[in-house]
């Protein structure tokens, strides 16, 4: 059975999948609510509450703040949503990067309108970048030399705190993708007077 | 003791599991919380699921099993799955009661002495009362259902759905009651229990909301899911609401009715006292 209704301030038409809206939250999914909107994420996710549960503190847990910065952080996400071209990860986390001290410059480039190798001068920076297009940007092993020049940078725990993020970051990509989740209006607002929707 | 069993025992959480046994019925209630009709789709859980649900639910802690539709015994198997069914745990089933005639009638009588209720619903002592909620020739097919169970030796429970119990007529009440006790039925064994406002009833507006804090927790597992209560899985405009949706899981049951304990196990017994729905 489905049914559609409207939620919040997305955009919901031709939707692979009907967002549950918040008087039809499950009793697991309702603490995930907010009262100003709830993401695509979320309100997807509800059809399945059990998943839900589990999974929006993981990706808390993973994309949140954490021992790691949130710049790089956002390096990882944006760079690896791109290669992925996941439309609703890069432009969610298009803005998120504005947030996280990154220029729009450095946004263009992450999302692969301009040269990220010219925009940023950073070693350790440069370093994770060409890690993530070696891990999101093709399949197999990765290359030996993209995980020597990430290690030269980045302690054990911040290599396995950043793969699991690059890899976390894949599943939502795929998620977002296949179920075509759109952005908020206020994220495509905020892009239009960026210049970067 | 397990988290869901000390939950039970503690009376958090009911210690009936629900089992909606389908959702098609040969009656169109007016309040029917799921919109059951000829012609719906049956949904039906299968009776080896029961059956295999039942045994976890008695390793878990839970004390009885509790089926409803839909109309259960519209499917062939059911007295055969109840019989079953009781050797596990005590059983209560909703029913109409408008199919006890001829093989379905006699498809009971392994029933007799076994720990199994059937639960009839009579809303009135008066035929076009009862009818103009539950349909054409209900009332007199009730009636004449319910000696024959009683004859039987199958227990009977009556409930009686009205739409404010507290504003209802009391000499109409009473005019039911002396029905019942007719029939074979105790005040023991008559419950009732207002109208909720779910399903066809909401559509309607008869009855009174109710939530999850108005009602008791009780794990009902469906073909669609878990819910907290067996008012959860309700239908409105041919939806299935999911705002008492607990998990899609449905076995391993202590996925479930962990799930419940974790919602409900906060909250003292006897929270959902409020507007008497049991």
């Amino acid at each position: 059975m489905s049914r559609t209704r409207k939620v919040d301030a997305y955009s919901l038409t031709n939707v692979i999948v009907t967002p549950v809206d918040a008087a039809q939250a499950p009793l697991l999914a309702r603490p995930h609510y907010r009262a100003q909107g709830t993401g695509p994420i979320v309100t997807s996710l509800a059809h399945v509450p059990e998943a839900l549960e589990v999974t929006m503190p993981f990706i808390a847990t993973v994309l949140g703040p954490s021992a790691i910065a949130a710049r790089t952080k956002e390096l990882v996400i944006l760079r690896t949503s791109a290669r992925l071209q996941c439309t609703y990860c890069v432009q969610t986390h298009s803005a998120v990067a504005l947030d996280s001290n990154l220029s729009i410059a450095e946004v263009l480039a992450l999302r692969g309108q301009a040269s990220w190798q010219e925009a940023f001068a950073a070693e350790d920076e440069r370093a994770l970048l060409g890690w993530v297009d070696a891990v999101a940007g093709s399949v197999g092993a990765v290359p030996a030399v993209a995980s020597a020049e990430l290690r030269e940078h980045f302690s054990e725990p911040e290599v396995v705190e950043l793969t699991l993020l690059c890899a976390a970051t894949v599943m939502l990509n795929r998620y977002c993708t296949a179920l075509e989740l759109p952005a908020s209006a206020a994220t495509l607002q905020r892009l239009a007077s960026e210049g970067l929707r | 003791m397990s988290a869901v069993a000390e939950a039970i025992a503690e009376g958090r959480v009911g210690g009936r599991l629900w089992l909606y046994s389908n959702y098609h019925c040969n009656l169109r209630c007016t309040y029917c919380l799921t919109e059951s009709a000829p012609g719906v789709a049956r949904r039906a859980l299968d009776p080896g699921k029961s059956l295999e649900l039942a045994r976890e639910a008695r390793e878990l802690g839970f004390t009885g099993v509790g089926i409803t539709g839909g109309e259960p015994f519209l499917l062939d198997w059911m007295p055969e799955l109840l019989a079953e069914l009781a050797e596990i745990l005590p059983v209560i089933v909703l029913s109409n009661a408008t199919l006890f005639t001829g093989r379905r009638l006699a498809a009971l009588e392994p029933l007799a002495a076994l720990p199994i209720h059937i639960q009839i619903s009579l809303d009135s002592a008066e035929p076009q009362a009862n009818d103009e909620m539950r349909g054409p020739e209900n009332f007199a097919k009730v009636v004449a259902a319910i000696p024959e169970l009683v004859r039987l030796g199958i227990g009977v429970r009556i409930a009686t759905t009205l739409e404010d119990p507290a504003s209802h007529d009391p000499s109409e009440l009473d005019r039911l009651c002396q029905l019942h006790r007719s029939l074979g039925v105790s005040d023991d064994d008559h419950v009732v229990r207002p109208i909720v406002r779910r399903g066809r009833a909401a559509t309607s507006g008869l009855g009174v909301p109710a939530g999850f804090d108005e009602l008791e927790p009780e794990l009902t597992i469906t073909a669609d899911g878990a819910f907290g209560s067996p008012f959860g899985p309700t239908v409105r405009a041919g939806a299935l609401d999911t705002d008492l949706l607990v998990t899609r899981t449905t076995s391993p049951l202590a996925v479930p009715a962990g799930a419940l304990v974790r919602v409900a196990g906060g909250r003292d017994a006897g929270h959902d006292a409020r507007l008497g729905i049991r």
